[in-house]
């Protein structure tokens, strides 16, 4: 549980028994209830984390320094020995309860484990294989995160399945497909251990694959698909928000992301493409109809993420608009005008979204 | 971690064994190959000296690293590389020494002429040039990288100056290469076996 949720819930209770809502017996029972949902986070566990990275970090130098004055073999033993270790001391934290810290352990094991590939492809001059010592990296920290039900050592695997593909892709200038088989495993993962913090990666690179598309396929110009996948999706978290209102936790995050998908493909179609003239309206207009009904939708539905990415993108799309039309057969003038029309339909909108709200609340 | 007790040190130990198996297993691979591989030795294409030893690797070029449609005439499947493909590349010895491509295609070669050896590599780019019946290949076969320890890179890149490298490399049946070492102007410059 995250703590500016705690916080928020903590000041409100407090505001509703100063107004005489809630008795003491109430209040005592809520701030009990919230304190015992989910494991703080506490410094000492955030810092043993990235101590744990920072070591990995060290280790990972001191080996790219081809540390020659000590035998290969005795090198290829001290790092084994880094590894069970670091998995010692995450057994010994794990049995004293200190499960936060105990996964600062696994991880570090898990950086010592990338570090070894690379201390062994060193002493042998394995070159140019950088992508299949990452392949074989996060299959080691699948394992070890899978098995220890670590979620730091997880994520870390989510962000070396990236790592992975981004390697493939600068090697081979193609869709890295197998992506989605590591991308799986690990959403699978992640899922298993109902840990929202991972899953929310698991959407980012999930986001980023299907824009790095746009720039891959058809030598680099089928943004079109990657606006058109995130549309779908956002419609199909949409139906699902509709159909299984009790899973609106997990529609309302993707909404957000399939959201920023589509408007990064729309983005870069309307300005990076050099789209003629016509093709450039109308996709402003679709694009700009389609962000105001993000934000209304959004805001119907109390989803923050949605509805900052819409603000944020409606932003980028007026000033950018506004960049291509400076000094155009359009004009400033038409522009302006167009802009005008657009937030009186915000404004109405709005409106609408208020009364419908306020005659809402008189009739409960 | 959300491990039962009973379960918690198994679960480690499990995955530590794991990790170092698969460690180990890469060694093993490595070790097998330098030790069981057919060696042979290829000279190092002269590279601009300053770029030599800079960093704590060496990047070395080869001959048979840029292939043209000339090597590979007879050779009908030679479309088939594209970048990221595999690279099958048959050299045959040179009666003056060193060697010559003979062979090259997308897929492992069907006939080997005794004392020929065939390189396993990856396409990194397939390029035609204005010449339509001209097509340049760049592979890699993984051994173009040599690491050498810290700080001794100036020395070693003086010592290259004008001098006459070459690489002595270790390949598997399969085709796989490994560095084992150098040679500069007749000397050979090893590492010792792991084990």
């Amino acid at each position: 549980m995250w703590s500016p949720y705690k916080k928020r819930v903590l000041r409100d209770v407090d505001r509703w028994q100063s107004q005489g809502w809630l008795s003491d017996e109430g209040r005592t029972a809520i701030v009990a209830d919230i304190q015992s949902r989910g494991r703080d986070f506490n410094l000492a566990s955030a810092l043993g984390i990235l101590a744990s990275v920072l070591f990995g970090f060290a280790a990972i130098s001191f080996v790219a320094a081809h540390w020659e004055d000590v035998p290969r073999l005795a090198r290829l033993a001290l790092l084994l020995a880094c590894i069970w270790a670091g998995y010692g001391i995450a057994g010994w934290l794990e049995a004293r309860g200190h499960s936060l810290l105990a996964d600062a352990g696994v991880l570090f094991s898990s950086g010592m484990f990338g570090a070894s590939i690379m201390l062994i492809s060193q002493m042998y001059h394995i070159a140019g294989n950088a992508a299949d010592g990452v392949l074989f990296w996060w299959i080691g920290t699948l394992v070890a995160g899978v098995a220890l039900r670590s979620n730091p050592t997880l994520a870390l695997t989510m962000v070396l399945v990236c790592v992975w593909s981004f390697l493939k892709i600068s090697e081979n200038n193609d869709v890295h497909w197998p992506f989605l088989i590591g991308w799986g495993l690990v959403t699978v993962a992640f899922a298993w251990q109902r840990w929202w913090p991972g899953l929310h990666l698991s959407a980012l690179a999930l986001s980023l694959f299907i824009v790095s598309i746009g720039y891959l396929l058809e030598s680099g110009h089928s943004h079109d698909l990657v606006a058109i996948v995130g549309v779908l999706a956002a419609l199909g978290a949409v139906a699902l928000e509709k159909l299984r209102p009790d899973l609106d936790h997990i529609a309302a995050p993707v909404f957000a992301y399939a959201v920023a998908v589509a408007y990064e493909g729309l983005f870069v179609l309307q300005f990076f493409e050099s789209a003629p003239l016509g093709r450039l309206i109308v996709l402003a207009v679709v694009t700009l109809v389609l962000l105001i009904a993000v934000i209304a939708y959004a805001m119907a539905q109390g989803n923050r993420g949605a509805l900052w990415i819409a603000y944020i993108a409606f932003s980028i799309e007026v000033l950018s608009l506004y960049g291509v039309t400076v000094g155009s057969i359009l004009g400033t003038s038409l522009f302006f005008l167009i802009a005008a029309v657009i937030v009186a339909a915000l404004a109405y909108a709005a409106l609408r979204l208020a009364r419908q709200s306020q005659s809402g609340g008189l009739a409960a | 971690m959300i491990v039962e007790r009973k379960w918690l040190w198994p679960l480690l130990g499990g995955v530590a064994f794991l990790q170092s198996a698969a460690l180990f297993g890469m060694v093993y691979e490595r070790h097998r190959l330098l030790k069981s591989g057919r060696e042979i030795t290829l000279s190092v294409r002269p590279l601009d000296p300053r770029d030599l030893f800079r960093g704590d690797y060496v990047t070395l070029g080869y001959d048979i690293s840029t292939l043209t449609k000339s090597d590979t005439e007879s050779d009908p499947d030679y479309g088939g590389f594209v970048a990221g493909s595999d690279a099958f590349v048959t050299l045959a010895p040179k009666p003056e020494g060193g060697w010559t491509v003979a062979h090259a295609g997308s897929t492992y070669p069907s006939k080997v002429a005794p004392g020929e050896v065939v390189l396993k590599g990856r396409v990194l780019s397939a390029w035609k040039s204005q010449d339509p019946a001209v097509t340049n290949v760049t592979v890699r076969y993984g051994i173009e990288q040599y690491f050498v320890p810290e700080g001794t890179g100036r020395d070693l890149e003086a010592k290259v100056r004008d001098h006459k490298i070459e690489a002595i490399v270790a390949v598997g049946s399969d085709g796989g290469a490994a560095i084992k070492g150098l040679v500069i102007d007749g000397e050979r410059h090893e590492d010792p076996p792991l084990l």
